[in-house]
């Protein structure tokens, strides 16, 4: 009895003093690491909007947006705070846009891709692409920007993240509305649109009747067989029932998911208006 | 001759006889995850030889107090305690090794090295002693660590002193292409495997 006493307050102490010392050194790194995060973050701030003079928060889906008002109180922009999963870890970075959702700058944070490849996220020639680019852009792999090949997951996640925030931004922040398919008015017909992929290009075939989407078919793909499952033939199913190409996109597979949705937009993106080409009999 | 004061022996044990790299083969965890550039391994070098150097020395001066059924739980918090503290000071002064060493900081508290001396040494000998065991061993680590990550970011990135561009020396001017495979997780282990070899021969030659 008297030995598992011992034994429990011996443990007991050890724990006490070691709960002690860190709450210590808690104590004095806190303010450090917060102080240093923070002088960065203004560093950032200061170099992709200069005349800024306040900043106001505000909390969408678990990322951070902060205004920036210059002196007479006129809004220069949104930084935002996002995090979002890369290869190997989460990618935390700040992405600042003007009032018109242009991006003007990618900050990199924190990451953990592998160094020598999936870490081009880092560097100049990769974020360089997305500057200038906004709401009205499709900002989709393969279209206006660019995939590094060798490290297509670290870039793609880091595409697909900044195309979201920069929609988020869009609706959430600036009221923009974003231009919806018309379905209405297309001339029936089946029309072919394709896209590049990873490995090579994607083809799907669009049926359009009565301005309703019948039928969506790949004919052509060259995606990892793994993923594509995930997405074929859900996405198209969807897209079929909701008539709508702004469909949710499940995580797991979601490089493939947007690229049979893109290449849907591409075929109809070509389409004629009913009646102008002769679609009337 | 010196060999007879106990604690050069200690001091000297750690880092020639009984490396606990290239002659244990403890600690490999960390030495093939952050071995990618030469300040990574050296960081990581360093924050284990703190970790060993003060929990060698706390459990050498506790070992009377505590009773031997539950010393592996007060060893590992002990331990644990040390490798918090130096995350934490990581973090606050030298955030970009602590970003660059990532998951593999806190990881330190499961490197077999730290245990190991705790108890085989550290729990049988005077406090001093352990003090210079575990400096000897810490030495032995940081500079296995430091070898091998000199020789992959060398041949894996051309560069000395990465990955921060400010401070990196490129070796072989803008044109090279370094063999990126020593610069994965895959190059650490024929890189090690081929430093042990060498190690070997070395040690064999100079009969240690």
């Amino acid at each position: 009895m008297h030995n598992i006493l011992r034994l429990s307050v011996t443990l007991a102490a050890v724990a006490i003093i070691s709960a002690a010392l860190l709450t210590g050194m808690h104590n004095i790194t806190e303010p450090v690491i917060r102080e240093k995060e923070q002088r960065e973050y203004l560093e950032a701030l200061e170099r992709f909007f200069p005349d800024i003079n306040e900043y106001e928060t505000r909390e969408i889906e678990g990322d951070q947006f902060d205004l920036v008002y210059d002196q007479d109180g006129e809004k220069l922009g949104i930084m935002a705070t996002v995090k979002t999963q890369g290869y190997e870890g989460t990618i935390t970075y700040n992405l600042a846009v003007d009032t018109d959702t242009e991006i003007i700058g990618i900050r990199v944070i924190s990451h953990s891709e592998t160094p020598g490849i999936g870490d081009v996220i880092t560097t100049d020639d990769f974020q360089e692409q997305f500057i200038g680019k906004s709401f009205e852009d499709p900002i989709q792999e393969g279209e206006d920007v660019d995939a590094v090949s060798g490290a297509t997951m670290s870039t793609g996640s880091m595409i697909n993240s900044i195309r979201r925030t920069v929609i988020t931004i869009g609706e959430n922040i600036l009221d923009m509305e974003r231009k919806a398919f018309a379905l209405e008015g297309l001339a029936d017909d089946v029309y072919r649109g394709s896209v590049e992929g990873t490995y090579g290009p994607l083809t799907v075939e669009v049926e359009l009747s009565d301005g309703r989407i019948q039928n969506i078919e790949v004919i052509e793909h060259n995606e990892t067989e793994a993923y594509f499952v995930d997405a074929y033939p859900e996405i198209p199913e969807k897209i079929i029932e909701e008539q709508s190409l702004e469909v949710d996109v499940q995580t797991g597979a979601t490089l493939s998911a947007e690229r049979i949705i893109t290449a849907v937009i591409n075929a109809l993106e070509d389409a004629p208006e009913s009646g102008s080409g002769g679609g009337d009999n | 001759m010196a060999e007879h004061n106990p604690y050069v022996d200690d001091l000297s044990r750690g880092i020639i006889r009984e490396n606990p790299v290239f002659r244990l083969l403890l600690g490999m965890c960390p030495l093939l995850g952050v071995t990618a550039y030469f300040i990574n391994g050296l960081g990581m070098g360093l924050a284990t030889t703190a970790v060993v150097v003060a929990s060698n020395v706390v459990i050498a001066s506790l070992k009377n107090y505590i009773p031997t059924q539950v010393r592996i739980p007060c060893f590992i918090v002990v331990i644990a305690t040390f490798v918090t503290m130096v995350e934490m000071v990581l973090q606050a002064f030298q955030p970009a090794l602590y970003e660059a060493l990532g998951v593999f900081v806190p990881l330190i508290v499961v490197n077999c090295v730290i245990l190991g001396r705790a108890e085989a040494f550290a729990s049988k000998k005077p406090v001093l002693r352990s003090l210079a065991d575990g400096v000897g061993v810490g030495i032995g680590f940081t500079l296995a660590l430091g070898i091998l990550a000199l020789v992959r970011e060398v041949a894996g990135q051309g560069t000395i002193m990465g990955p921060d561009p400010e401070s990196a020396i490129l070796l072989f001017g803008e044109g090279f292409e370094p063999m990126g495979l020593f610069g994965q997780p895959p190059g650490a282990f024929i890189a090690l495997g081929l430093l042990l070899g060498f190690a070997n021969m070395l040690f064999k030659k100079l009969n240690i």
